[in-house]
């Protein structure tokens, strides 16, 4: 299972600007190990690369293929064999209850109610959940939501399960619990992270600057020159170049 | 966030008999209270109405405090309602309007408490099926209806936080600064719940299972 973006690029149009803003300078790249991570800024294109991967963004030249299909194309097909994990697990669990969540993505491929609800069942009791099933997910800690979340995507069983941010709402001990649950996956799995400590479990990192990845290489190396990246810029002089108008290419 | 039991009561697990009851006829309730709100003429008929409907909710092991949180957010506008319309058109009337509202808000609750979403997403695609022919697709129309239900909660939770914030700067008092972030937060849950859909891709048509060019 591999995911090759061939000088894949995102730019978008910006009122009152005659050049499209870039949020994503042209990438060329082959994903195949099964942990691989992107760490980066705040707005430094992570979030732009990840959602290209799932069909979420559409790039504005080059493509994305996933196992040789494109995911503008095919993206139907792509989204059933590349499960996403956002952020907030809020804004991705459409449903009020964590059962009813799982049962939801299993509506499409299991039209027998008995069989989904067992089925939502088999999914939460892997991830220790099925105490919670009925809670509404309001109810939840984060940890909990965000495990819900996962395994909504994961009862569709996805090739590659591609995550943004998974861990920056938890907590340490949520933290914890995640990170060993990721640990425990057989999907190829691709997230982004601000926790340095889970992007050094990763095979391979990608370090993401306005818009380019500067660095591709071992965990230890890219966590390495993201510092690097970091202490020779401070946040705070990104922000004055932002206000000055001089990052403007940077999303 | 905050979540909010907001209008309709969420589902309680349990075995009652208005849980086994056959979900097309707690539909057919729900329609039936709504079309009587209409018909019914004498107060007295509403309030009977309406103390059966809150029997049987309590029959379903919902709860007191379940029924309450159901029609609590709703109390303050029949106040204002029935105000009016005892100015306007007398006791009897007032009564006979607040009571009819009750009793559809309580039909309401007994079919969310006592019903699965997931059995209620299957009883709404049953219903839309007859429209396939005219090109409605029934999975969207009850995905729909059930992110509806869910967005409630989230609306009145991002009220209650804007709320707060208001409070802790001293502009509780200005509308606009209650109004405004709760349209913004709405608006970006919209995209973020449309962009999270499209990420499982649910709510995608049947057919068509990709782009082609």
């Amino acid at each position: 299972m591999s995911i090759v973006l061939d000088r894949a690029a995102v730019r978008i149009a910006v009122d009152g600007r005659a050049e499209p803003k870039t949020l994503l300078e042209p990438v060329t790249l082959t994903l195949s190990e099964r942990r691989i991570g992107v760490i980066g800024a705040n707005g430094s294109g992570k979030s732009t690369l990840l959602r290209m991967l799932n069909g979420l963004i559409a790039p504005s030249s080059g493509m994305v293929t996933v196992s040789g299909s494109d995911t503008v194309r095919h993206v139907r097909a792509i989204r059933r064999r590349v499960g996403f994990v956002f952020t907030d697990p809020l804004s991705q669990l459409v449903m009020p209850t964590g059962r009813e969540d799982v049962e939801l993505s299993l509506r499409r491929s299991v039209r027998n109610a008995g069989e989904r609800r067992a089925l939502a069942e088999a999914c939460l009791e892997r991830f220790g959940l099925l105490a919670l099933a009925d809670q509404s997910v309001y109810e939840l800690s984060g940890g909990e939501r965000q495990l819900v979340a996962l395994a909504a995507v994961l009862a569709v069983n996805p090739d590659i399960l591609v995550l943004d941010e998974p861990s920056t709402l938890l907590d340490l001990r949520n933290r914890e619990l995640l990170r060993r649950t990721l640990a425990g996956l057989d999907q190829q799995i691709i997230l982004s992270t601000h926790d340095l400590d889970l992007a050094l479990d990763l095979e391979r990192v990608l370090v993401v600057d306005g818009g380019r990845i500067v660095f591709d290489g071992g965990a230890a190396a890219a966590v390495a020159h993201y510092r690097r990246l970091c202490a020779a810029e401070p946040a705070g002089a990104r922000a004055a170049e932002l206000d000055t108008g001089l990052g403007a290419s940077l999303p | 966030m905050r979540g909010h039991g907001f209008l309709l009561a969420n589902y309680v697990p349990g075995d009652s008999l208005v849980h086994r009851t056959p979900l097309w006829l707690k539909f057919l309730l729900v329609l039936a209270c709504g079309m009587g709100s209409f018909l019914v003429a004498d107060w007295a008929a509403a309030a009977a109405g309406l103390a059966v409907l809150c029997g049987v909710f309590l029959l379903s092991g919902a709860g007191v405090r379940r029924l309450f949180r159901a029609i609590r957010p709703i109390l303050p506008v029949l106040a204002v309602i029935g105000v009016f319309q005892w100015w306007q058109l007398g006791g009897p009337a007032a009564a006979r309007i607040v009571l009819n509202v009750l009793v559809c808000v309580v039909a309401a609750a007994i079919l969310t408490a006592t019903t699965q979403v997931q059995a209620l997403l299957d009883g709404v695609a049953a219903l839309a099926r007859p429209y396939r022919r005219l090109g409605a697709d029934p999975e969207r129309f009850a995905l729909t209806i059930s992110i509806m239900l869910r967005s409630i909660p989230f609306i009145a939770g991002a009220y209650a936080d804007v709320r707060d914030s208001a409070r802790a700067r001293g502009l509780d008092r200005n509308p606009r600064a209650l109004v405004l972030p709760v349209f913004i937060t709405t608006v970006a849950f919209a995209r973020q719940t449309g962009e999270a859909l499209a990420a499982r891709g649910l709510g995608e048509a049947d057919d068509g299972d990709d782009r082609e060019g």
